[in-house]
């Protein structure tokens, strides 16, 4: 997929910089090819064909940054946009934190690009009319059930295939190839009275071996079923469960609170976390980023710097800030990483392999939470406001769904208030978080 | 329009273009366009009183659809070589291949001139250079600064982008627009004691570089600090159904998420959302009205014309409270027989278009003042700044997140509130705009709708009292 062509292009990308008056750069080249087939009611409604090539271009010249990107990828279009590039950055201030990751940081082992089993050559035996199939097969074949009446069915099937190839004028030179098949569907239904209620799936694989939709209409339309006569229920301090298909949106805004772009800019509610028990004793988040053939592995970062498995979270206290090279100089601190690659939260407080339905019976009443809508958090504070729908759970058993009610609370709080994690993280997500278990949150209705 | 110098920055001709299209039509479809983009954009930013980061970006291509009935075939190329695009349009034509869709998109011929140019550029972007907008930056983080001792760390941004576009279809009209964009950012953190807060606030304007002065940079200096000691003061209030009055200006967010995507005729084309069986029919209060407006100058979500090449226009959705309109692209407007409104948008050359909002408010009403409205809660809660929103189109279920505003205790501001999200349920909310005042005040924040792509709109509307809506609290 990188051409011979491509590859000499990227280094003479290099030699541009150079000769236009930069005295270090970083080069990257991203390539894709993406088809897509969406179905409406049964139907093939949209076909999409995507060939994209763009490349990026970091200049450190006279002590000075700039970032540029094109997709005119000709040579001579790319000579004129370097030397514009030198010359814009030199009108900058000078800035002696801006530098390139040192060599012994910069990645070693990404030479082919297909080390982490993420690139499956079936992609390119894919033909239309199997990208067809695709789409077509998992579609519904009833139209109209028990108290419900099919309103629409929107789905969509996409193959592709990614590159990622970034060379620097320290040596560094690294290349990710990935491959990605996916279906994701969403089913809107009226029960009887006319009200509509939707319900959304998906399924996603980097091999076309682990890749299964089959049941995902099916895994909608039940989503969908489950949320009729859906409503509010009293204002007040419950137990909550979120389920593992949401249950990112509260382990993210930590992951962000430790980004050294926010610790810099004093924007973070875990500013001088780095070796504090923050978080409740026995609880652990990983990067895990060199798991074979699973989604959002990843060899090396953006700055082109080797990926580490570590520890973010352990026992409770917070290990490190995600420092790239830039912000650690900022901040006078050791570099990291720039970001959390694959987190992976362990279980907590229940036994192994534990489902969300364990978690339900252990908190015994409360609402569980599996979706959101719209709201925010503050991430100086950590306040947050959520729109939720789900279930209204006594006894360990789900006795009514819920809708148009929102969770408002304080993450360091809600972590105060930590009761379990299941072992039920879906593999075909990037971040591996488990359904989730907290007590005193606040709903309103 | 001069076609030549749009021919001319693509590289193509006109007889090419009736090849590409003639091409793309050859598996049966019946309707095809070209959407041609050469998009220029560049920024810089000041971070710890420093400008020393800043960048240029280039993006160029073009997109071919073609349509069989209501079903989409799309390909582009990153690339205008004549070669290429044929590839494109083969890749397109494949939607028709042994099929087609019950009824054809609008093949109304609307191109040519359009009636006004809403965003003359003065100053072309591109004939700037970074070093003089380095001062700018420089002097809006003096100016942040010089206003409350609590400013901790200030991040300016400015970002501006300049787009080329030329579109033709099958009925042979070609159309070209130059589109700027420019927004100006600051994002603030205070300290006071061990409390920390934050505040991010912007203007953003389809202007040229002339939209860049010194009263800009006051204006929003003045909003970076504007309620601060609310805000430190600041706690969350008992959560539930509670009177909402929202203030002139960003509170046209309640228009674009409770209403606006459900007016979006795609949704209602496929019956999912809420308001699919409403055309006609009563959805507000008499006397109010909504609308989509692309006419107005300078506005970020403004057009020439649309990604289809269909003029720009004002849409008026909600006529005296009664559903008048969605809003269209050439493929729902086929749909539903009515004329296209000018509402096929796309984020760039690498999607279609969709039917999207673009600055999306309600018309000033005669309820009186925003004090009226204050003044008639018994209890309730005041809101006048706003982050972020989302809809559930079908069930119709709505939020805002809400950045500061106040209880109100009989008929009086109260304790100040912030970081709450609001929710409630778009035909409702619609039905329950009880009071609106005379103060319609348009918001030029840089608003940025998120419906599959990402699309540049604005929203604006007078005061209003919502008798209940759900509020988020303790």
């Amino acid at each position: 997929m990188l051409e011979a062509e491509e590859r000499a292009l990227v280094r003479e990308s290099l030699e541009m910089a150079r000769k236009a008056g930069a005295q270090k750069a970083r080069a990257s080249l991203s390539k894709s090819s993406m088809d897509l087939v969406s179905t409406l009611n049964g139907e093939v409604d949209k076909i999409t064909s995507c060939l994209d090539r763009s490349l990026e271009i970091s200049i450190f010249a006279d002590g000075r940054f700039g970032s540029f990107s094109t997709n005119k990828v000709e040579r001579e279009s790319l000579r004129g946009f370097i030397s514009d590039a030198v010359d814009t950055v030199r009108m900058l201030a000078p800035d002696p934190c801006r530098d390139l990751p040192s060599p012994e940081r910069e990645v070693k082992g990404a030479i082919t690009g297909g080390e982490l089993g993420l690139d499956d050559p079936a992609y390119a035996e894919r033909t239309p009319a199997q990208r067809r199939r695709a789409a077509l097969d998992p579609c519904l074949k009833e139209k109209e059930g028990k108290g419900w009446k099919l309103i629409s069915e929107e789905g969509e099937y996409s193959d592709s295939r990614y590159l990622s190839y970034v060379i620097d004028t320290n040596g560094l030179e690294a290349l990710h190839l990935e491959t990605c098949f996916d279906y994701g569907v969403e089913i809107t239904i009226a029960d009887t009275q006319g009200r509509k209620y939707s319900g959304y799936w998906w399924e996603s694989s980097p091999l076309l071996s682990g890749f299964d939709a089959s049941d995902c209409c099916r895994t909608a339309l039940r989503k969908a079923i489950a949320q009729t006569g859906s409503g509010r229920i009293r204002s007040g301090r419950y137990n909550m469960v979120v389920d593992s298909e949401v249950s990112s949106k509260m382990v993210s805004p930590v992951i962000q609170a430790l980004n050294g772009y926010n610790i810099q800019q004093h924007n973070s509610f875990l500013m001088d976390s780095v070796g504090k028990g923050i978080f409740p004793a026995g609880m652990t988040l990983l990067d895990r980023p060199h798991i074979k053939g699973q989604t959002g592995s990843r060899l090396f970062d953006s700055e082109g710097v080797a990926t580490r498995e570590h520890p973010i979270i352990r026992e409770g206290v917070v290990q490190e800030y995600f420092l790239n090279t830039y912000m650690a100089a900022k901040l006078g601190m050791e570099p990291t990483q720039e970001d959390a690659i694959r987190p992976v939260l362990l279980p907590y407080g229940c036994k192994p392999g534990a489902k969300v339905e364990d978690l339900l019976a252990a908190c015994g009443s409360g609402i569980l939470v599996t979706g959101f809508n719209g709201g925010n958090s503050n991430s100086a504070t950590g306040d947050f406001s959520y729109g939720i729908e789900g279930f209204r759970f006594e006894n360990g058993r789900i006795t009514k769904p819920v809708s148009e009610m929102l969770v408002t609370g304080n993450f360091l709080k809600l972590w105060g208030n930590f009761i379990a994690a299941a072992q039920d993280a879906r593999p075909c997500k990037a971040k591996l978080i488990p359904s989730l278990a907290f007590s005193e949150v606040d709903f309103s209705g | 329009m001069d076609n030549n110098r749009y021919l001319d920055i693509f590289g193509v001709s006109e007889g090419q273009m009736r090849t590409l299209v003639a091409e793309g039509l050859k598996g049966g479809g019946d309707w095809c366009d070209l959407y041609f983009e050469d998009t220029v954009s560049s920024d810089i930013l000041l971070r710890d009183g420093e400008v020393n980061s800043g960048g240029s970006h280039r993006d160029y291509g073009c997109g071919i659809r073609v349509l069989s009935g209501e079903k989409t075939g799309y390909a582009y190329a990153e690339t205008t070589d004549f070669p290429a695009l044929l590839r494109a349009a083969r890749a397109a034509s494949a939607i028709a291949e042994g099929r087609g869709g019950k009824v054809s998109a609008s093949h109304e011929g609307l191109g040519g001139e359009a009636a006004r140019n809403f965003y003359p550029v003065g100053t072309d972007w591109r004939d700037t250079r970074v070093a003089q907008f380095v001062p700018v930056l420089q002097k809006l983080d003096r100016a942040i600064r010089s206003k409350d001792a609590r400013v901790q760390k200030v991040i300016a941004l400015l970002s501006w982008q300049m787009s080329e576009i030329m579109m033709y279809n099958s009925l042979g009209e070609l159309t070209a627009d130059t589109r700027p964009m420019a927004g100006l950012v600051a994002s603030v953190v205070f300290q006071q004691g061990s409390r920390t807060e934050n505040r991010t606030v912007s203007r953003s304007f389809r202007m040229g570089a002339e939209m860049v002065t010194d009263a800009l940079v006051e204006e929003l200096a003045g909003m970076a600090v504007q309620g601060l000691d609310a805000r430190f003061e600041a706690r969350r209030p008992k959560g539930g159904e509670m009177p909402v009055v929202m203030a002139a200006g960003a509170s046209g967010i309640l228009l674009h998420e409770a209403m606006g995507h459900a007016f979006e005729a795609d949704f209602n084309r496929k019956g999912q959302s809420i308001f699919s069986d409403k055309m006609g029919k009563r959805v507000a209060k008499a006397g109010i009205n909504i609308l989509d407006d692309a006419t107005v100058p300078g506005n970020r979500g403004s057009l020439n014309y649309d990604d289809e090449g269909v003029p720009g226009q004002k849409t008026c959705m909600v006529e005296d409270g009664i559903l008048r309109s969605y809003l269209h692209d050439r493929i729902s407007a086929g749909f539903f027989k009515v004329s296209p409104t000018g509402n096929g948008r796309r984020e760039s050359f690498r999607y279609n278009p969709i039917p999207r909002m673009r600055n999306t408010y309600m018309e000033s009403g005669s309820d009186g003042t925003l004090q009226d409205l204050i003044a008639s809660v018994k209890e309730g809660i005041f809101v006048d700044q706003f982050s972020n929103g989302q809809v559930k189109i079908g069930e119709g279920d709505f939020t805002f997140y809400v950045k500061s505003g106040y209880t109100i205790e009989n008929g009086r501001l109260a304790m100040p509130v912030k970081d709450i999200n609001i929710i409630g349920n778009g035909p409702e909310a619609l039905a329950d705009i009880s009071a609106v005042a005379g103060d319609l005040k348009i918001d030029d924040s840089t608003w940025t709708c998120g419906k599959d792509q990402s699309a540049p709109v604005s929203c604006g509307i007078p005061s209003v009292l919502v008798d209940k809506l759900i509020v988020g609290g303790e």
